[in-house]
């Protein structure tokens, strides 16, 4: 499928299915996920994105939560620091993991004749995604954001999905580096309890400034069920474009996850069904979903 | 009070041993960087300080660098957002933790019969990253969440404190000033940078002095590579106590952590007996207490034994 034809799925109303967690099914899966295990896992990288394909989903991500240029610099205080001390080759390492996560995630495609389905560069704030308060200043990313997303589409990207957004500002640059590579963007912002983003901002707010930027479907993500409701309750009727949710399911022990029984997949299926009804049409999951919870999902709505 | 027999080397200026690196030995024996490994590999965690014991240490040290509420709460907007999405128990594990890396420090010792003459120090990081000064938040921050670490590491009968890798005055001062109220003695340590001052741009040499004139009986450098420690040596070299540990190897964080992450890559390119020969010129420039930063593993501190004697 070319991203023309998903679009139109979309713009039609079918849902369109996402994955499920990559990095929570790396731990799953018995390892530890500190440097996403592109390079020495492959075969495992390419077994989650098979089982996802398998389990119907649409569209897959690339293992690279969290995989930046920034965030390896944000280890030492300044680059002199980490010439001096840091490994060598370091600040090439995200470009480099970068071309890799998304020959995996094309190579799983091939490798089940799944050329239709699409990649998206999964793609976080630059500081850490539950931190609003060191959220960078949005005159100062573009050049970043560029260079990375340069990075994904060079490598074969089919979508820029930029998830776990905490607030407005930084997602505007992203989308403006989007549109500058000439690939969609879609925008997931994680939700609080209170139906606003997690650094505050009301989903009028959102709204507004996604109106002005225009991603081709604005999503919410990594929160617990009940999050997304409250945050969708409040998004779907502002709204009238594409929308999608992807929940996560057990509790973020940092720096890993526990799974737990608080939403099994057929739990998470009704949840799933309510977002359905509340509007948003492109579902997966997120942290410690699994290929099951997309089966589920994809064998009710398809 | 195995701590007297320290001062006492101090003050004829015999050589004062440290361990050396603990959690680039946990990842290189194999253990997931997870809770220190402490949950998972407690007996793992003691056979390193066993290890360094038998290697000859003067002064064995606790695994609780970066082991902090703090360090749990960073991952989360707040403390309630932890409260919703983090597992069950968050709030306690940094101490729960704490507690247990000393147990096994101790067990350490009396397992190889050093109980009363190798003293505890009690590890404490920076409140933020110790390679970024720029996080360290507000002095009462600083106050406030060292003084946590200390009554921690108090209560559960360390010999002394050891604030290692200050990264800005700022804090050393607060770090100091929490320690005030404890009947510990203190060392501190702070990173140079590639001049050999604070990696903020603050001098070394005013640092030092700000340390010593606080309270810190000791002060050292420490993860720093071989030629930055060397090149800082001169700032705090003054005829009391000083110390210095380097790192060998390269760092090489993950992209996804925003905490230290002790893995070092190359650690191969500087063996025992090269390690030692630095020591030994540290050593000749005045220093008295030298140990090993990230990398450096038991063989590096038998190798600076054997040379000290």
């Amino acid at each position: 499928m070319s991203y023309k034809e998903l679009k139109r799925k979309i713009d039609a109303q079918q849902v369109t299915f996402l994955d499920g967690g990559i990095g929570t099914e790396v731990l799953r899966r018995g390892y530890t996920w500190a440097s996403h295990q592109l390079k020495s896992e492959p075969e495992l990288n390419l077994e989650i994105h098979q089982d996802y394909i398998n389990a119907g989903a649409d569209v897959i991500t690339t293992n690279t939560f969290q995989l930046s240029k920034r965030s390896f610099r944000n280890h030492f205080a300044n680059d002199e620091h980490l010439e001096a001390i840091g490994v060598r080759g370091l600040l090439d390492r995200a470009g480099e993991l970068i071309h890799e996560s998304v020959a995996l995630a094309d190579k799983a495609r091939r490798s089940l004749d799944h050329s239709d389905t699409l990649i998206a560069a999964s793609i976080t704030t630059l500081e850490w995604c539950f931190r609003p308060d060191r959220s960078p200043d949005a005159e100062e990313i573009f050049d970043e954001y560029l260079e990375e997303l340069t990075d994904y589409a060079e490598a074969g990207a089919d979508i820029f999905l930029f998830e776990t957004f905490n607030s407005t500002p930084e997602a505007e640059v992203a989308i403006k580096a989007a549109k500058e590579v000439g690939k969609p963007a879609w925008v997931a912002f994680v939700p609080y309890q209170d139906g606003r983003l997690l650094g505050g901002q009301s989903m009028e707010e959102v709204t507004e400034a996604m109106a002005r930027n225009e991603p081709d479907v604005l999503l919410l993500n990594c929160a617990p069920p009940d999050h997304i409701t409250a945050g969708l309750e409040q998004l779907a009727p502002l709204w009238n474009k594409p929308l999608g949710v992807y929940a996560h399911v057990g509790k973020f022990n940092p720096p890993e996850w526990q799974f737990t029984d608080d939403y099994n997949a057929d739990q998470h299926l009704q949840e799933c069904k309510h977002w359905h009804d509340l509007g948003a049409t492109v579902i997966g999951g997120c942290c410690g979903t699994t290929p099951d919870y997309i089966k589920k999902v994809t064998e009710f709505f398809s | 009070m195995p701590y007297n027999i320290i001062k006492e080397n101090l003050s004829t200026k015999k050589p004062v041993l440290l361990d050396g690196g603990i959690g680039t030995e946990v990842l290189r024996r194999g253990v997931r960087w997870l809770q220190h490994g402490i949950e998972d590999a407690p007996h793992v965690i003691r056979d390193i300080h066993v290890d360094y014991l038998n290697a000859g240490v003067d002064v064995l040290t606790t695994h609780t660098f970066n082991l902090t509420k703090r360090n749990f709460i960073n991952f989360f907007r707040d403390a309630d957002h932890m409260d919703l999405i983090g597992a069950p128990g968050l709030p306690t594990r940094a101490i729960e933790l704490c507690r247990a890396a000393v147990s096994l420090a101790k067990e350490a010792l009396t397992q190889t019969g050093k109980a009363e003459t190798v003293p505890l120090a009690g590890s404490i990081s920076p409140v933020m990253h110790l390679f970024r000064p720029d996080l360290s938040p507000p002095e009462n921050d600083c106050l406030i969440h060292h003084k946590e670490c200390i009554e921690i590491l108090s209560d559960c009968g360390v010999d002394l404190i050891f604030f290692e890798g200050m990264n800005n005055t700022r804090e050393a001062q607060a770090a100091l000033q929490a320690a005030a109220g404890f009947d510990l003695p203190v060392w501190m340590s702070f990173v140079p940078g590639v001049d050999g001052n604070l990696l903020n741009g603050e001098l070394l040499l005013d640092a030092a002095n700000l340390a010593r004139s606080q309270g810190a009986e000791a002060v050292l450098v420490s993860a720093g590579s071989i030629p930055m420690i060397t090149n800082s040596l001169s700032n705090i070299i003054n005829g009391s106590p000083c110390g210095a540990k380097a790192i060998i190897g390269r760092y090489s964080p993950p992209s996804w952590k925003p905490d230290f992450y002790p893995r070092f890559e190359d650690t191969d390119e500087v063996s025992p007996e090269k390690y030692a020969q630095e020591v030994n010129s540290w050593l000749d420039q005045g220093v008295h207490i030298v140990g090993g930063s990230s990398g450096t593993t038991p063989e590096h501190i038998r190798a600076v034994r054997k040379m000290i004697g």
